[in-house]
């Protein structure tokens, strides 16, 4: 009765108890939420125009990080040096594109999976080689995004609202919508659907693979950069942030790999989930639960509903 | 045929392609004449569907010239073959399966869409004006085909037969001066072919849309086109009417009279 008691009611006679830091956790979780959902988006963008899921998108970001601060601590000016960034993310698409998806057009899916695992380990080394593996802080300061606290009062206690927390959830939800109609609405995003469907049929009616796909990987280049901005601010700039960027993989699940709103859904799921579920039932299992939880949601949908809330159903003819 | 004398528009000249070792296509020169049915005929393997990935450009020929519209064609990537107005189905379907009908054959207009992304992203002025004027063109040929019962339908759920029918109309969304089609009944029953059979015929009447298809059931063939290459082991076996070719005695003892 105890252990019962401990799981299903303490946990929510705490809830209210402290409404303040129950809000706290809520804001905390949406937060973290938001930039889930834009890790995610990079997944999907890129599984959408050729099928794949892109398993050096954590890495990605961490190159985006990692770039960005070691431009800026080279004496470059911080926003020439995000540009910098920009041009080495589309040079990059341009050379994923020309080196390896080029010649993997009509194979399978499972082939350009393998590839992106390869492409991840190449991006590993080099960055190693030319930024170095030190970790070191985000220059979201020097890039003029707001520093600080705010403290407001609420239910009786006080809630902190981190400003960068702020400009992250902001910005990230503008991005979010940004590229939502981008998919939905435009020439491109349909392109992109075609292209994920059949090669060949995309082919005929038009659609350039390697225009489609440049503009995927630049895209997912630039998502990959802001993700790295936000999540390097809330911890540090080293490769330990590929084990944030691979949190998106429990979002897929529960959101469904082709969907923009499964990523925003997955993404609010899995961030405020983590974060109460911290707070409130993390202390009676010894604490760091968020490392992990995510896995456990991912586990139950995919029992319960495995091509996730939003996820295409796949219909086979036999 | 009227008596004018027909215009070519296209010819491939002494095609030859290799795949390592195997040669899929030996010295072949045939021409497409403007308005007219072209059949590609000939037994498993003779290297007709090889012929038309040529022309569309998947695969690019050892040797040999194509001439488009009066012009010889650059070596071009499929994408850019489809921009010159040359729109084709494939032997083994080719649909988006995760889109309905009408996405399908939307895709098919991916190329007029000109209009600025901004405009598209915004859902305003022009680009809106644009896309209400494709969809409206997609809808006709939807009715066209007859395929409006299944507009919305995810088009990896339905029979063989409509979903070759659907490629048709992406195919034809996409307004070809020259229209390829491989084995558009292949595996449909005999009142789908007599429906595809009268499509084919419609299209080329009514649009005057240049076809090339390639078909394995003798009888539609001698229906349908107003002339017809042979080829044979990636030989031109015989070239001309379907009465001609009929009567050609090597076409006889390679396709047509071997008992089975």
């Amino acid at each position: 009765m105890e252990i019962l008691h401990m799981i299903f009611i303490a946990p929510f006679l705490d809830m209210a108890a402290l409404p303040d830091l129950f809000f706290q956790g809520l804001w905390d979780g949406f937060v973290g939420g938001t930039l889930y959902a834009l890790l995610a988006l990079g997944f999907v963008l890129i599984f959408k125009a050729s099928g794949v899921f892109n398993f050096s998108q954590p890495i990605l970001m961490v190159l985006a990080a990692l770039a960005l601060v070691s431009f800026y601590e080279m004496g470059i000016n911080p926003w020439i040096s995000v540009a910098l960034v920009l041009v080495m993310m589309y040079v990059l698409a341009f050379g994923v594109e020309r080196l390896i998806l080029r010649n993997l057009v009509n194979q399978d899916g499972n082939i350009l999976f393998m590839s992106t695992i390869g492409l991840t380990f190449v991006i590993i080394g080099s960055a190693q080689w030319i930024f170095g593996g030190v970790p070191s802080s985000m220059i979201h300061a020097e890039l003029g995004f707001p520093v600080g606290s705010s403290e407001m009062p609420m239910f009786g206690g006080a809630v902190y609202f981190e400003h960068i927390d702020i400009s992250a959830a902001v910005l990230a939800s503008i991005l979010i919508g940004i590229l939502a109609i981008f998919f939905s609405k435009t020439k491109i995003g349909r392109g992109l659907r075609a292209v994920a469907d059949d090669h060949q049929a995309a082919l005929s009616v038009g659609i350039s693979l390697n225009q489609i796909w440049v503009i995927v990987w630049f895209v997912a280049g630039i998502v990959a950069l802001v993700g790295g901005i936000f999540w390097g601010a809330r911890s540090d700039v080293s490769f330990a942030l590929q084990i944030i960027g691979l949190k998106a993989l429990p979002v897929l699940i529960i959101g469904g790999f082709t969907s923009v709103p499964g990523a925003i859904c997955g993404g609010l799921i899995i961030g405020l989930g983590e974060k109460i579920f911290e707070i409130y039932w993390g202390p009676m299992m010894g604490g760091s639960v968020e490392g992990w939880f995510a896995y456990v949601i991912a586990l139950v949908f995919l029992l319960f509903k495995p091509q996730g809330l939003f996820g295409e159903k796949i219909i086979e003819r036999v | 045929m009227n008596e004018k004398a027909p215009k070519i528009m296209m010819e491939v000249k002494n095609i030859n392609l290799r795949f390592g070792g195997v040669v899929a296509i030996q010295g072949v020169s045939f021409d497409i004449h403007e308005g007219e049915i072209r059949a590609i005929i000939g037994p498993n393997g003779a290297g007709k569907s090889s012929m038309l990935n040529v022309i569309n450009g998947f695969y690019h020929p050892q040797e040999g010239e194509i001439w488009f519209d009066g012009q010889k064609r650059p070596s071009m990537e499929p994408y850019e073959v489809a921009k010159t107005g040359i729109a084709r189905t494939f032997q083994n379907i080719a649909l988006f399966k995760g889109m309905t009908t009408i996405e399908n054959v939307m895709t098919g207009r991916q190329l007029q869409m000109n209009k600025n992304i901004f405009w598209q992203m915004l859902r305003y002025g022009p680009a809106i004006e644009e896309e209400v004027q494709h969809r409206k063109r997609c809808e006709e040929i939807i009715d066209f085909l007859e395929i409006n019962h299944i507009r919305k339908t995810p088009v990896g759920s339905l029979p063989y037969g409509l979903q070759k029918r659907v490629e048709l109309a992406r195919a034809l969304a996409m307004e070809p001066n020259l229209l390829l089609l491989d084995e558009p009944m292949a595996g449909m029953n005999v009142e789908e072919k007599q429906d595809m059979s009268r499509f084919i015929v419609e299209v080329n009447e009514e649009f005057g849309t240049t076809i090339a298809l390639i078909e394995h059931d003798m009888a539609v063939v001698m229906d349908l086109a107003d002339r017809v290459v042979v080829l044979d082991y990636g030989k031109l076996l015989a070239d001309g009417t379907p009465k001609e070719v009929q009567s050609n005695q090597a076409v006889i003892d390679a396709y047509l009279g071997v008992p089975h």
